[in-house]
């Protein structure tokens, strides 16, 4: 019950983020009614995708301040449930996305074990090996259709709301914004409960967390699960969205690096971030891959760009452009309280 | 009855013996003060007791359980709760929040959490500070946030490690009334290593004295301040002849 409630309690906000958050809740619902090209109907879906990603990524990668940039498994055993499921046992998508979830938070598990013994750098290339060798994996892997991937077959009668196949792209945007909101109110709750406050203490320092009875391996893990559940779900909708999965594709290290840009650059552990995150990167993204990217052939220009908002967050704000916002918000009020 | 029982601990760092053979008890509700000079090995001390090192040899017994295997959040569980000399957090919580996380660990509800700490807050004098972030208060403040948030996981003994380390004197009378409002109001015992001897002596039923890892006196503190070994490990030989002179005369 007081999990329900926290879901809700948004009262530790300014009102100001309130009526922004408001109008951007406004504008998502509305969207599919105003005039748009399909390139913004894809931007738009991708940046709910990242914004998934990036809240599930913020978990543990901003409550409990462990980078982690091995999401992209995780995102690929989603996929590939659904589509194995899907292609070889007809099954829907409402079925096989939850069992997708439950495999790949099985394996988060037997890979976080090991993993979380490992500190800072160490910690993050290790999720980067372990990504990859699954990648690799699959690519061998003929179950699964080894590196050609696989294909879902259309179906007959659309739209098929069991088997999320629709001809209109608004049937997914708003399947994906309900997933958005419940995985925003379920964050709000998150970052409310006894595990959400143990996160951020581990983050600041783990003896003192030990000595307040926090267990910080274990608490590590179970932020990871929770991450890895988010990134699997997406997975699953981007197999039905996508019809076409390899693993170059939904497991690549582009994609564990971007789904920890999102909530990087929108600003880590703060409810907001990743969806800041992802409003800026996505469009960016989009935009380069197809304009600098294919017309101009500067093709891996997007991975300069990256690689500088890295360095930028370091150096500038390690909390990120929210961290920004708050900081000039906190001066402004300083000001005032002076004056 | 004896709440913590340490019989024989040495810990070995490689060659260097920072703890040897040290044995002392704790009664329940006591006061304990364990002193000596820099690298006498308190700190060391601390952290085993509390499950932060393994010991090298030894037993230590917490509350009728043998805890000398445990890890540190289990110690802290069993309601052993310790300061850090450096208490510093924190990018992302409030001193509440901070407080918080020590009230977690009995119970799940943020409701009943957010009450504990208040409460707490309020019992330490700093209810006000609830709202800033820990970087924003003066050192003592701070210092007395960390007290409110080991003390918010209602633990039966309290380890102080230099809870007055650069207070100033008005400051350490301050911590000296609420350590004693602490043990007194809320029947807490307290083990508190110092620097600050006047806090020691006016706080302390007994003393406990360590130098270069070994015990090297035990008893009340006006006795143990007139101890020769205690004075010389403090001061060196010189002063030993020289307090002896003062004492005859």
């Amino acid at each position: 019950m007081e999990a329900v409630r926290n879901a809700f309690d948004f009262s530790d906000f300014p009102r100001l983020d309130l009526w922004v958050a408001g109008g951007v809740l406004a504008f998502l619902l509305v969207f599919p009614a105003l005039p748009h090209s399909s390139f913004a109907m894809t931007i738009m879906i991708q940046f709910l995708m990242f914004s998934l990603y990036g809240m599930g990524w913020n978990t543990i990668g901003g409550y409990a301040g462990q980078v982690d940039l091995g999401k992209a498994q995780y995102n690929g055993i989603g996929a590939y449930t659904t589509a194995v499921m899907m292609v070889r046992w007809d099954v829907p998508f409402w079925v096989s996305m939850p069992v997708g979830m439950a495999l790949a938070v099985g394996w988060s598990f037997i890979i976080g074990y090991p993993l979380f013994r490992l500190k800072g750098h160490y910690f993050a290339i290790a999720t980067i090996a372990t990504s990859l060798i699954l990648k690799d994996v699959f690519e061998v892997w003929d179950f699964v259709g080894a590196a050609k991937g696989m294909e879902i077959p259309i179906r007959k009668n659309l739209p098929d709301f069991l088997y999320l196949q629709f001809k209109q792209d608004y049937y997914y945007y708003y399947i994906l914004l309900a997933l958005f909101l419940v995985g925003l109110l379920y964050l709000n709750a998150f970052r409310h409960s006894r595990l959400g406050f143990q996160l951020r203490a581990i983050k600041d320092n783990e003896d003192v967390a030990r000595s307040l009875g926090i267990d910080a391996h274990w608490c590590k893990i179970k932020a990871y699960a929770v991450a890895t559940a988010f990134v699997a779900v997406v997975g699953s909708f981007h197999a039905c969205y996508n019809f076409n999965i390899e693993p170059e594709d939904v497991m690549s290290l582009d994609l564990s690096i971007l789904i920890a840009m999102m909530a990087l650059l929108g600003g880590a552990g703060s409810l907001w971030g990743p969806i800041i995150g992802a409003a800026i990167l996505v469009p960016l993204k989009s935009y380069l891959g197809d304009w600098l990217g294919a017309s101009a052939g500067l093709v891996g220009l997007n991975l300069v760009i990256y690689g500088g908002i890295i360095m930028l967050i370091a150096a500038v704000q390690p909390r990120g452009v929210w961290g920004m916002v708050e900081a000039a918000l906190a001066r402004r009020r300083g000001d005032h309280g002076a004056a | 009855m004896a709440l913590l029982e340490v019989t024989e601990v040495s810990k070995e760092f490689g060659g260097l013996t920072a703890n040897q053979d040290i044995s002392f008890c704790l009664d329940q509700g006591e006061v304990l003060g364990l002193i000596g000079p820099n690298g006498a090995g308190k700190t060391t001390l601390f952290n085993c007791i509390a499950g932060h090192f393994p010991v090298t040899r030894g037993k230590i017994v917490f509350d009728g359980r043998d805890i000398t295997p445990l890890k540190a959040f289990d110690v802290a569980r069993l309601g052993l709760a310790r300061t850090f000399q450096i208490f510093q957090a924190s990018g992302d919580l409030k001193v509440a929040e901070n407080v918080m996380v020590g009230a977690f660990m009995r119970t799940g509800s943020r409701r009943q959490a957010r009450g504990r700490a208040e409460a707490w807050l309020d019992f330490l004098e700093i209810a006000e500070t609830g709202q800033y972030m820990l970087s924003e208060l003066p050192v003592a403040r701070q210092k007395r946030v960390a007290l409110a948030t080991a003390l918010a996981t209602e633990p039966k003994l309290l380890l102080l490690d230099e809870v007055a380390a650069g207070l100033i004197r008005a400051e350490i009378e301050g911590m000296v009334t609420l350590l004693r409002r602490i043990h007194q109001e809320k029947g807490i015992a307290l083990l508190l290593t110092e620097h600050v001897l006047e806090m020691v002596m006016a706080l302390s039923h007994r003393v406990i004295v360590l130098e270069s890892g070994r015990k090297i006196a035990e008893g009340e503190p006006q006795a143990v301040v007139k101890d020769p070994e205690v004075i010389r490990a403090y001061l060196g030989d010189h002063f030993v002849k020289r307090a002896g002179e003062a004492s005859h005369a």
